[in-house]
C-alpha cells in the first residue's frame, strides 16, 4: 500500500463519524424538501440546544469514569422551581425582574450543591454516581411534583420568553449559549489544567492522586458543571413553554448520554472529546429533523438512534484494535 | 499405580532480545515437595507456566511418566494431571467453600438432572477437605475466610481433580506466619498422596518446613536439586547467587552533611513502628526487606498517599505530622511508585501527557495550559532520559517497561523535587534499561538531589546506594553500607533480621 494510500485510509478512520455525517446532510439536502435552508438550519440548531448544553458538561462527567442520571429530571425540577418562586414572591406584590433572577441564582446555587455533593459522597465512601444520580433522578423529579402539585405553573412575563424564542443577530439564543458552552467547555479540555486532569481522573485515578492532582476537587467540580448546564438548559425550556412544568425533560438523560457515545466518549472514562459530543448532538438532531421532512413515522426516530449508537460504538472499537494490531 | 515422574528436558524460552529460561532439565518424583527457589527473574515464573501450558517453550520436552506430552494450553495440562495455584487467588467470593471446590460440578438431581443436589455437593466438599484434614465448615463464605484459608480452599479444590503435580506459586507471601504453618500441613497431606508438589518461594527460611528437595534456578538455568537436609542457608545463597559481580557505584558521588529529611518516630499501624531516619543531601538511600516488610508503605505515608498515625517528618527544616501530596510536594518530595502500571500512569492517554501531570501548574499559568511552555519540558525530558519514542502524542502504553518507567521519573523531575522516592523502579525492565534508571539516580546525586531507592534486589542496593536500612516486619533493624557488607550478608540480615 502507498503512504498517500495509508494516509488517506487513516483520515477515513479517524473522522469516520463526522464523513457520515456529511454523506447524509449530502442525502438530506437532495431528498428532504426543506432541508437545505437557513430557517431550517437555525431550527436544527434551535433543537439541539436544550440536550446539547448539557451533553458538554456530561462529556467530562464521562471522560471522568463518572455518570449523571439526573439531568432530565433537572430539566423539569428547576423549571419548576423558578417558576414557584416567581410566583409565589410575585404575589406577595415583589418586583418580577429582581424576582426572576433571584429564583434562577436560586437554582443555580441548589444545583451547585447537588453537584458537590455527589462528586463528595463519590470520593468520600466510593458511592457510584450511577447510583446517587438515579437517587437525585428520583428526588428532582419528585421534587418538580411536589413544588407544583403536578400541574404546570406559569407566572413568566412575556420578556421571559426571549431565553428559549429570542433571537441575537438572527440566531436563536438558545443556539448563542450552546455555541458558547461548546467553545467554552472545549478550550477548558484542551488547553486548561483542569480538563487535563479529568482525563487522568477517568484513566487512571490512583496515579492522578499520587500525582497531586487533587481528586475530590475536581469530581465535585464535575458534576456541579454538569448540574449548573442543566439548570441553564431548564430556564431554556421553562422559558420556551413559559412555565415549570414537572413532566419536561424525561428520559432526556439518555439523549446527553447517546450523543456523548455516538461522539466517542467512552464509559470507560479516560477517552472521548468536547468536539466529537458536539458531532453526536448535531447527527442526533439532524437524523431527526431530514426524518421529518421526509414524513417518516416519528417512531423511527428510536430506530435511527439505536443503529446510530450501536454503530458509531462499533466503528471506535474497530478504530482501537486496529491501533492494537 | 506407577509412581509419578516428572522430566522436563532441555527446556528454553526465549521473548524477543531475552532468553527466560535456557536449556533447563529436571527430574522430579511423586511423594515430594520440590522447593523451587530462585531469585526474582531468575527464570522461576517461565518455567512454571512452561510446565502448566500457560506458556509454549521455544524448544525442549516435557515426559509425565515417561510419555511425552505436549501443552498447547494450561487445558491441555489440567488434563495431563498438572494443576496450578496462582498468587492471585480465582475463588468467587459470594460463592460458599463447598460452590467453590465443586464450581462447574455440582451433584444434580430431578427430573432432566435440573436441580443442584446441595445435600451431595456438600458432602462431596466436606470429603476432600477432610481428606487434607482442613477444619473449615463447607457452607461458609469464602469472603468470610481470611487469605490463607482462600489458599488451602485454593489448593482443596486443584487436589479435588487428582492432579499427579500441583504447583504452589508463591503461596506465602502474604500469609501471617501462623497461616504458614497450617497452609504448610495441607501441602505435606497433598505430597501423601503420591503427587509430586512443586513450591515455588524466594523465603530461604520456610523451605526447611515444607520441602523434600530443594531445586534453584539462577540466571535462566537449572543450577541443582538437593535433598533438603544438605540445604544450608550458606550453600542455598551460593547456589543462587553464584559467582555475582558486584558492580559497585560511580566515584564520583559526595554526599554533603546537610539533613534534608528526617524521620522522627513514624508510625502507621500494621504497617510500620516507630521509623526514624534522616536523609543527607545529595545521599542515596536504600532500603531493603522483603516483600511485606513495609517498605513501600513508609515511602507511601512519608509521601502523604497513605495516612500516618503518630510521628513527624522534617523535610528541609519543616516539621509535618499529618503528610498530604500537594503539601509534601511544595516541599520537595516526589515518588515514582511501586506500581507503575496502576499507579504511576494513565495507561491510555499520551507521553506528553503522562510526563506533565505532576507538574501541570508549572507548565500552566492560571489554569490555562501553555503549550510554548509543555513542548519544550516534554521535549528536554525525552532527551535527557533518553527516552526512545517516536512522537510524544502516541499512548504511553506502547512503551517499553523501562521507558515507562523513565516517563513516570520525568514526570516528577518536572516538579523540581529536592528529594525524590524510586519505588521498585526496575522491576519488570531489562538489564540495560536498568542501568539507565540507575544512571539517572546518580545523576540526581550529582546535583545534588536525594533519593531513597526501595528494592527487593538486594544486588541493585549493593550497586547504587550510599547507605542501606535493613527492613523487618515494619521496623528497621539495621543500617550498613555496601562498603562494610558483602551481598549475601546483606542477604543473611534481611533473612535473619
Amino acid at each position: 500500500m502507498s503512504a498517500a494510500l495509508k494516509t488517506t485510509r487513516n483520515y477515513v478512520s479517524t473522522f469516520a463519524l463526522e464523513l457520515i455525517l456529511l454523506a447524509i446532510i449530502g442525502f438530506l439536502c437532495v431528498f428532504a424538501r426543506g432541508f437545505a435552508s437557513w430557517d431550517n438550519f437555525l431550527n436544527i440548531m434551535r433543537n439541539a440546544s436544550t440536550t446539547g448544553i448539557i451533553a458538554f458538561g456530561m462529556t467530562f462527567v464521562i471522560i471522568s469514569g463518572e455518570i449523571d442520571l439526573s439531568v432530565g429530571s433537572a430539566i423539569a425540577f428547576y423549571g419548576c422551581l423558578c417558576a414557584v418562586v416567581t410566583e409565589k414572591l410575585t404575589a406577595r406584590g415583589l418586583p418580577m425582574v429582581p424576582v426572576i433572577l433571584l429564583a434562577i441564582a436560586l437554582c443555580f446555587a441548589i444545583a451547585i450543591m447537588t453537584g458537590v455533593f455527589t462528586g463528595w459522597v463519590r470520593h468520600r465512601f466510593s458511592v457510584p454516581t450511577f447510583i446517587s444520580t438515579l437517587a437525585w433522578m428520583a428526588a428532582l423529579r419528585g421534587g418538580g411534583y411536589l413544588l407544583t402539585n403536578s400541574f404546570p405553573v406559569t407566572p413568566f412575563p412575556e420578556w421571559f420568553q426571549f431565553f428559549g424564542s429570542g433571537y441575537v443577530f438572527g440566531i436563536p439564543f438558545q443556539a448563542v449559549i450552546f455555541l458558547a458552552v461548546f467553545g467554552l467547555t472545549w478550550f477548558l479540555s484542551r488547553f486548561t489544567t483542569f480538563g487535563r486532569s479529568v482525563y487522568a481522573i477517568g484513566g487512571n485515578a490512583e496515579a492522578a492522586r499520587l500525582s497531586g492532582i487533587n481528586v475530590l476537587q475536581k469530581r465535585m467540580i464535575i458534576m456541579a458543571l454538569t448540574s449548573v448546564l442543566a439548570v441553564i438548559s431548564a430556564i431554556v425550556v421553562a422559558s420556551q413553554i413559559q412555565a415549570g412544568n414537572p413532566t419536561v425533560g424525561t428520559s432526556w438523560e439518555f439523549t446527553v448520554i447517546s450523543a456523548c457515545v455516538i461522539g466517542g466518549v467512552s464509559l470507560m472514562g479516560g477517552k472521548g472529546r468536547i468536539w466529537g459530543t458536539f458531532v453526536g448532538v448535531m447527527f442526533l438532531e439532524i437524523i431527526l429533523n431530514g426524518m421529518t421532512l421526509m414524513n417518516v413515522d416519528e417512531y423511527w426516530q428510536y430506530v435511527a438512534r439505536a443503529i446510530l449508537i450501536l454503530g458509531s460504538v462499533l466503528i471506535y472499537q474497530s478504530q482501537e484494535m486496529r491501533q492494537k494490531d | 499405580m506407577d509412581p509419578i515422574k516428572l522430566e522436563v528436558r532441555n527446556l528454553r524460552k526465549t521473548y524477543p532480545g531475552t532468553v527466560a529460561l535456557d536449556d533447563f532439565s529436571a527430574v522430579m518424583h511423586g511423594g515430594n515437595v520440590y522447593a523451587l527457589l530462585g531469585k526474582n527473574g531468575s527464570g522461576k515464573s517461565t518455567l512454571v507456566k512452561c510446565i502448566s501450558g500457560a506458556v509454549i517453550p521455544t524448544s525442549g520436552e516435557l515426559f509425565l511418566n515417561d510419555r511425552k506430552i505436549e501443552l498447547k494450553s494450561p487445558l491441555d495440562a489440567f488434563d495431563q494431571g498438572i494443576a496450578i495455584v496462582y498468587q492471585e487467588l480465582s475463588l468467587v467470593l459470594d460463592f460458599t467453600v463447598a460452590e467453590n471446590i465443586l464450581i462447574g460440578r455440582y451433584f444434580k438431581k430431578g427430573p432432566g438432572q435440573a436441580i443442584i443436589d446441595w445435600k451431595r455437593t456438600n458432602e462431596k466438599a466436606a470429603e476432600i477437605l477432610a481428606s487434607l484434614r482442613i477444619d473449615i465448615p463447607v457452607t461458609a463464605k469464602a469472603s468470610s475466610l481470611s487469605v490463607g484459608q482462600r489458599q488451602m480452599i485454593e489448593i482443596a479444590k486443584a487436589m479435588s481433580f487428582n492432579p499427579k503435580v500441583l504447583i504452589l506459586d508463591e503461596p506465602t507471601s502474604a500469609l501471617a506466619q501462623f497461616e504458614v504453618e497450617s497452609l504448610f500441613r495441607v501441602v505435606q497431606r497433598s505430597r501423601e498422596q503420591g503427587i509430586i508438589v512443586i513450591f515455588i518461594t524466594h523465603k530461604l527460611n520456610e523451605i526447611r518446613n515444607v520441602a523434600d528437595f530443594v531445586t534453584v534456578i539462577r540466571d535462566s538455568r537449572f543450577v541443582g536439586t538437593i535433598p533438603i537436609a544438605e540445604a544450608k542457608p550458606k550453600t542455598l545463597v551460593d547456589m543462587m547467587f553464584g559467582e555475582t559481580k558486584i558492580l559497585t557505584r560511580p566515584a564520583n558521588l559526595g554526599v554533603s552533611s546537610e539533613v534534608v529529611l528526617q524521620v522522627k518516630h513514624l508510625t502507621r499501624r500494621q504497617r510500620f513502628t516507630d521509623v526514624s531516619f534522616s536523609l543527607r543531601k545529595g545521599e542515596i538511600l536504600g532500603i531493603a526487606g522483603m516483600l511485606g516488610s513495609g517498605r513501600s508503605e513508609l515511602l507511601r505515608s512519608i509521601f502523604g498517599a497513605d495516612p500516618v498515625d503518630s510521628g513527624e517528618i522534617v523535610v528541609n527544616g519543616v516539621t509535618i505530622t499529618q503528610p498530604q501530596i500537594p503539601a509534601m510536594k511544595r516541599l520537595g518530595l516526589a515518588m515514582t511508585p511501586e506500581n507503575r502500571k496502576d499507579e504511576g500512569l494513565v495507561q491510555i492517554l499520551s507521553i506528553k501527557d503522562n510526563l506533565s501531570y505532576a507538574s501541570l501548574s508549572s507548565i500552566a499559568s492560571l489554569g490555562f495550559i501553555n503549550n510554548r511552555r509543555q513542548e519544550p519540558v516534554v521535549a528536554r525530558w525525552i532527551r535527557e532520559l533518553q527516552i526512545k519514542v517516536s512522537s510524544a502524542e502516541h499512548p504511553v502504553s506502547s512503551l517499553s517497561g523501562g521507558n515507562q518507567q523513565k516517563i513516570v521519573v520525568g514526570n516528577w523531575l518536572n516538579t523540581a523535587p529536592s528529594i525524590i522516592f524510586f519505588d521498585e523502579p526496575s522491576r519488570g525492565i531489562d538489564v540495560q534499561a536498568k542501568q539507565q534508571i540507575f544512571q539517572i539516580m546518580w545523576d540526581l546525586s550529582r546535583k545534588g538531589l536525594s533519593v531513597i531507592f526501595v528494592s527487593t534486589e538486594l544486588e541493585e542496593l549493593m550497586e547504587v546506594c550510599h547507605r542501606i536500612l535493613i527492613m523487618d516486619k515494619g521496623r528497621i533493624e539495621q543500617e550498613t553500607t555496601p562498603e562494610l557488607t558483602s551481598l549475601d550478608q546483606l542477604y543473611a540480615m534481611c533473612m535473619e533480621a
